[in-house]
């Protein structure tokens, strides 16, 4: 083809040769294939380990990196360590529990990403579609109704779709002008599935269920052990790989309709899975440890900023700062004060002036 | 019809109707070929978005059908069917966060499986079509913070990077300044010469007859016209379809005649029954030969072509070819000094011809065509 006609095009020739191919966009830690340059990745991988690591030695009993790696490493040659106290704190107590906080935080984030670009919108998230609350309220029904954590999740799954389903049908069918409604017709079915969860609340049998409802709503980490977490821990991961394996594709979700179907693509089948993934993650995430907001809208927007908005670094970022972020603030939770703070209590005090922060200090981004 | 081109899209009997609204589109029938532009002009609400959506099976015909390469394109695999035809949407409906290589590079969604992320090879072409449309310096800039007209190019780069063979544009050149428009058309004028169809929607009649070798018009009560420009762009389907006393001028420049269509007056109603003639002595005249508004007057004229691309040279052939009937005589030398080719043909035929021939001519980028005619 021979397009140097172009008015543009003669002018400009000389300014292309300048402009190699491995340059990369202003402020994004993306290259421009929108991969992840190669130290990025490495710092990526290894952030959760060493969070995961430091987190392990701190508590009330303060126990130092080489101590934990000590019994680590003893623990995977199927030896025990001199000390029970310091193997117990660390493998019993404190590592079951850092699991839960990295792969909530992983999940939370990811699908909180998922959700911005399905509705091509930087507020939608699991909690202001609703999806938390639904899932809370069917979290909160399962518990009601004394089933076990399997249930409890496959109750809040199932509630969490229906949220999501009705945040949908409400709020969508008005192009991309009518975004806001989407937000909107959330916070409508948050607040709705929310007044469900009183009602329980309500109904509850007030010496043993209320507390454990209650205390379950405001999010903690505090019940994980390997019990929960192999129960919790498959729908995560399932749903991390999913979103890691398709994440290129991810790219056409904001998209406009003929925009997708114009992409050759089967658009509706990559919506319905993206959303279906990302509703199951949210209610395992909520079934496990309650609705532990801002996650999934401080950490995709942070990664938005560095990494810009193709998926393809957005993803690997999202799941990686996810989990130091959850990490970091649970080890804050259970380690600030003699009582534990519940977890969601603080994500939002850390997390709201840090948003804030970056906020104003990027001016802004887009989905 | 000219067995030199293939078909690339025909539409048969294409009507549509909104759910329980009026009629928009009726018995449409358009077919073009490779490396043919053809503009499809209407008022406000005639139809011409729900025209392209139709023709790309977004909104299924009420009945009738498009054919891409003979081929119904309903029920047609989307990965195929997006292979050979692209869709450039207007600007301002776009999705727009993505920096402008990364916007280019989803053109390749097709080709690139569910798992699999961009290879080398289509990273090459994302970089190769944003280098042919000028639009390479703007590869890392994020699509937010580029211009208008910038952001239809890279639209039409993401188009392109699926390497189709139809282009189908939704009002490209609206919204947008003249220099912008130009660089618009440009664009659209080498695709056609490089071979792929396009079909564009506008709201100027003049960028029809400028760029276009055909021309749909649509009026707002469903009727169509469809044929080559010259005949179908006139000022009596202009004042049926939008309702305007328009004047077509001739401007000439060192190069070429360029058509233009100057709107008038708003032509009542009852005129649009009627249809009477706009005077319009002198304006269409300019060339001081034989007008007559049927066309069927029987002319004497020299066309001459200055051109210094050879590839083009095979274009100008098969147009004489197809138009042979009209050829007196013809007399072509390369001047191999300044790489040019100058041709001069003559014809005999009805003035109506004779303007197509030239108006086909004048189509191909970087040429320079002038006809005069025998008094």
């Amino acid at each position: 083809m021979s397009l140097t006609t172009d008015t543009t095009g003669k002018t400009k020739s000389s300014i292309n040769n300048s402009t190699g191919s491995g340059s990369r966009s202003r402020g994004s830690g993306a290259g421009r294939s929108g991969r992840l340059p190669a130290l990025w990745k490495i710092i990526l991988i290894i952030m959760p380990f060493a969070a995961a690591l430091i987190a392990l030695g701190i508590g009330r009993m303060q126990i130092s990196p080489g101590e934990v790696l000590e019994v680590l490493r003893l623990r995977l040659a199927g030896a025990h360590a001199s000390s029970t106290l310091i193997e117990k704190t660390v493998m019993q107590l404190r590592l079951p529990r850092i699991l839960l906080a990295a792969l909530v935080g992983a999940g939370l984030s990811v699908s909180g990403c998922a959700f911005q670009s399905l509705f091509a919108n930087p507020l939608a998230t699991p909690d202001t579609l609703g999806v938390a609350s639904g899932a809370s309220f069917g979290a909160a029904l399962g518990i009601l109704m004394g089933f076990g954590l399997v249930g409890v999740q496959l109750t809040g799954l199932a509630m969490g779709g229906a949220a999501v389903t009705l945040t949908w049908l409400a709020g969508s069918g008005r192009g991309r002008d009518g975004l806001s409604y989407i937000v909107l017709s959330g916070i409508m079915i948050g607040s709705l599935f929310s007044a469900l969860v009183s009602l329980i609340k309500y109904v509850a049998d007030e010496e043993s269920q209320l507390p454990a409802i209650t205390y379950w709503l405001m999010g903690g980490l505090d019940k994980a052990n390997y019990h929960t977490l192999s129960l919790g821990a498959p729908v995560i991961i399932a749903g991390i790989l999913l979103f890691s394996l398709i994440r290129w594709r991810m790219n056409l979700l904001p998209l406009t309709d003929d925009e997708a179907k114009a992409s050759g693509v089967d658009i509706r089948l990559l919506r319905a899975v993206t959303i279906i993934s990302a509703t199951a993650v949210t209610a395992s995430c909520v079934s496990m440890c309650g609705q532990v907001g801002w996650v999934g809208l401080l950490i995709p927007h942070m990664c938005r900023m560095i990494f810009g908005n193709n998926h393809l670094s957005l993803i690997p970022a999202s799941v990686s700062l996810g989990a130091v972020f959850m990490i970091a603030v649970d080890t804050a939770a259970r380690s600030i004060s003699a009582a534990e703070i519940p977890v969601s209590i603080l994500t939002a005090i850390i997390g709201a002036p840090f948003f804030i922060m970056l906020m104003r200090r990027s001016g802004g981004w887009r989905v | 019809m000219d067995n030199y081109r293939e078909s690339v899209l025909r539409i048969e009997n294409g009507s549509f109707a909104y759910k329980g609204g009026r009629r928009v589109l009726r018995n449409i029938n358009i077919d073009i070929g490779a490396g043919e532009v053809l503009a499809v002009l209407g008022p406000n609400g005639a139809g011409k978005t729900t025209m392209l959506r139709c023709m790309m099976d977004m909104l299924r015909w009420d009945s009738g059908q498009s054919m891409l390469y003979g081929e119904d394109i309903h029920g047609m695999p989307a990965k195929k069917l997006w292979s050979r035809m692209a869709y450039v949407p207007q600007a301002r409906s776009a999705a727009s966060s993505y920096t402008a290589f990364q916007t280019v590079l989803l053109g390749r969604s097709s080709r690139i499986g569910v798992f699999a992320s961009p290879s080398d090879r289509d990273m090459e072409i994302a970089e190769r079509v944003m280098k042919q449309l000028g639009i390479y310096e703007l590869a890392d800039k994020p699509c937010y913070a580029i211009s208008g007209g910038e952001l239809q190019m890279v639209l039409i780069a993401r188009a392109m990077a699926a390497e189709p063979r139809l282009l189908i544009l939704d009002e490209p050149e609206s919204n947008l300044d003249f220099r912008n428009q130009l660089v618009v058309l440009d664009a659209i004028s080498a695709l056609a010469s490089d071979g792929v169809a396009c079909v564009f929607n506008t709201h100027y009649p003049a960028h029809a007859l400028q760029r276009a070798g055909k021309s749909l018009i649509l009026t707002r009560d469903g009727r169509s016209r469809f044929g080559s420009t010259m005949s179908v762009v006139t000022e009596e389907n202009i004042r049926e379809a939008f309702g305007v006393n328009a004047v077509i001028g001739e401007v000439e420049t060192a190069e070429n005649i360029l058509r233009n269509v100057v709107p008038v007056s708003i032509s009542s109603a009852s005129q649009r029954e009627s249809s009477p003639r706009v005077d319009h002595d002198g304006s269409s005249g300019a060339s001081g030969s034989c007008v007559d508004q049927n066309g069927s007057e029987e002319c004497i004229a020299s066309i001459t072509l200055i051109f210094d691309s050879n590839e083009y040279a095979d274009r100008i052939n098969r147009l004489m070819h197809e138009y042979e009937h009209l050829l007196i005589g013809r007399m072509g030398m390369p001047y191999r000094k300044r790489g040019l080719h100058i041709i001069n043909a003559n014809v005999d035929g009805r003035r109506e011809e004779i303007e197509e021939l030239t108006h086909r001519m004048g189509l191909i980028p970087g040429i320079s065509v002038k006809t005069t005619y025998a008094r």
